[in-house]
């Protein structure tokens, strides 16, 4: 949509632009100001050094957590992508849909049946039993996603590859899985990102503060009475605790703002 | 032999997520429905009570409260986040100068965790000392000893509101800005040509190009909603009172006072309207092609 445009009309769409961003950049400025305002920058070593809360504990877990998650998701949906796309067998679309059904299932309203499975099957306050459920609710969008990418691929590649007397898992790995790096990357930077954020599942299923991950280790900087200077250094530690989310972002966000838009466009 | 065991071979394939996704799932769905029609308590005693949980939920007054906080926050995060993303995907496709680095920062926050953008901004709202607050008295838009509930039983559900907007309108925009280009420069040309001005182009050629995108951020809009979680729970935990409570933090709620059975009640709601709502905007959507 590219016109001639007039001077005033551009001022216009800068002063949104500007105002919109100013109320954007508000609350990210407030937590840096804040985590200053009281005690100076030592509020960094003190978080860094606390005696309740382990900030590279904290953000050791996360990345476990998020990382193996994002590891199995991205191996078991490929490889049911794959099927789904690519293979003709009974019951296929009742199976396909009866999975993606569960997109729109919230994982608040089955957290007392999960929180008894897990249970019951000893995997309570494990990194183990977090991964789980993160991997039975996350898998499902990156699963639509890897089937729309198969989709896309030429028939003929897999076509060829049968005649020349491939089994089905060496088209998969030798054939389709060169061709399939950024989707698989956009699978995998999504189901890091969404595993990282979870709060609920860790803060349901884990008690002992060594294993929290970031989500809910914030929970030990906070009193029921903070000072100023403790509410300082919560600051500080939330800031501490962005970082990576950060880091992740600016290193991954071709392939985030990849994944957005497919899983939007196509769901 | 060979036969049996080519036709076996797909199942194999999605073994896997069938294994841990379907049967997790549609397990904790079953158990769920059965819990509530339970008086369980979550650990042992088990009994049987009928509909008995789901007469105790109609009369609840939490209930109710919960489910308008719900549909108060559909509606206005849904439209909010929809109508300032559209804005600000059309402008930054204006191809401004800087535009980049306002897409970035809209969309920054999609990467945070909601837990710790809901603890940023609850010390934010926070009435005596918050820094809303004290950006407004510096600015003498409220008095110098005003303090502004923002986390009160009146406002507490439109800051969780806005937290989401804050968190979420870069997702919009990105939608919206894709599904910008997919739309036929042609169509512009043609009305250029006409005499059309922006607004005519943008509501005449924009905004219908982008029904089906529309459509798909009312459905995830509608999921999101009962999703939403982190935010209530970590700003206000659902009070003062239960003025602020949503159907997944009430459940929760249930859940932590030992009433299983309850909550599971609860948890078919929350599965009976997501389900009814996602079918609703399909037949609608589809009505529309």
């Amino acid at each position: 949509m590219t016109m001639r445009r007039r001077l005033p009309a551009q001022f216009a769409m800068y002063a949104v632009l500007v105002l919109l961003a100013a109320m954007w950049l508000y609350p990210i400025g407030v937590a840096i100001y804040k985590s200053v305002s009281v005690g100076g920058w030592h509020n960094y070593a003190v978080v860094l050094h606390h005696p309740t809360f382990s900030y590279w504990n904290a953000v050791g877990n996360s990345f476990l957590m998020a990382g193996l998650t994002a590891v199995v998701i991205m191996i078991i949906s490929s490889l049911g992508g794959y099927a789904f796309s690519t293979m003709e067998f009974r019951g296929k679309n009742v199976i396909y849909n009866a999975l993606l059904a569960c997109l729109a299932v919230p994982i608040a309203a089955l957290i007392t049946p999960l929180f008894f499975s897990i249970n019951s099957i000893g995997l309570r306050d494990t990194y183990l039993g977090v991964i789980i459920p993160l991997i039975a609710f996350n898998v499902l969008m990156m699963l639509m996603m890897m089937r729309n990418h198969f989709d896309s691929l030429p028939r003929e590649l897999i076509e060829a590859a049968t005649l020349d007397g491939c089994g089905t898992f060496r088209i998969y790995r030798q054939v389709l899985m060169p061709l399939s790096g950024s989707a698989l990357a956009t699978v995998g930077v999504l189901s890091f990102v969404y595993s990282w954020n979870e709060y609920l599942l860790p803060n349901l299923l884990l008690k002992t503060p060594d294993k929290f991950p970031v989500t809910v280790a914030i929970s030990l900087l906070q009193f029921d009475r903070m000072s100023q200077e403790q509410i300082s250094q919560l600051y500080a530690g939330l800031v501490l605790m962005t970082i990576p989310s950060v880091l992740v972002y600016l290193f991954s966000q071709r392939y985030l703002r990849a994944g957005v838009a497919a899983g939007a466009v196509k769901s | 032999m060979a036969g049996a065991r080519r036709r076996l071979t797909p199942y194999l394939y999605v073994l896997p997520i069938v294994a841990i996704s379907g049967v997790l799932i549609y397990l904790s769905i079953g158990f769920t429905a059965w819990a509530s029609l339970t008086d369980w308590n979550g650990l042992r005693r088990m009994d049987f009570v009928g509909l008995q949980n789901y007469a105790t939920l109609l009369a609840d007054r939490t209930f109710w409260i919960a489910l308008r906080n719900n549909l108060l926050f559909l509606v206005v995060t849904v439209s909010v986040q929809a109508a300032l993303g559209l804005l600000v995907a059309v402008i930054t496709n204006e191809r401004l100068r800087g535009s980049n680095v306002f897409k970035a920062i809209f969309f920054l926050p999609i990467a945070m965790a909601p837990a710790i953008i809901a603890t940023v901004f609850k010390y934010m709202f926070e009435a005596n000392y918050g820094s809303l607050n004290e950006t407004l008295r510096a600015l003498k838009i409220i008095g110098p000893h005003q303090a502004v509930e923002w986390l009160g039983s009146d406002l507490g559900v439109w800051s969780i509101i806005a937290i989401n907007i804050f968190q979420w309108m870069g997702f919009s925009m990105m939608v919206y800005y894709s599904g910008l280009m997919a739309i036929p420069e042609e169509l512009y040309e043609a009305a250029m040509i006409d005499g059309a001005g922006w607004w005519r182009r943008l509501t005449g050629i924009t905004i219908p190009s982008l029904r089906g995108t529309t459509n798909v951020l009312v459905v995830l809009g509608i999921v999101g909603s009962l999703k939403t979680f982190d935010i209530v729970w970590l700003t206000t935990g659902g009070g003062p009172g239960v003025s602020t409570h949503f159907l997944s933090t009430f459940l929760y709620q249930a859940r932590s006072n030992r009433e299983a059975g309850y909550a599971s009640t609860i948890g078919m709601v929350i599965l009976l309207i997501a389900f009814v709502l996602s079918m609703l905007q399909i037949k609608l959507a589809n009505r529309q092609k």
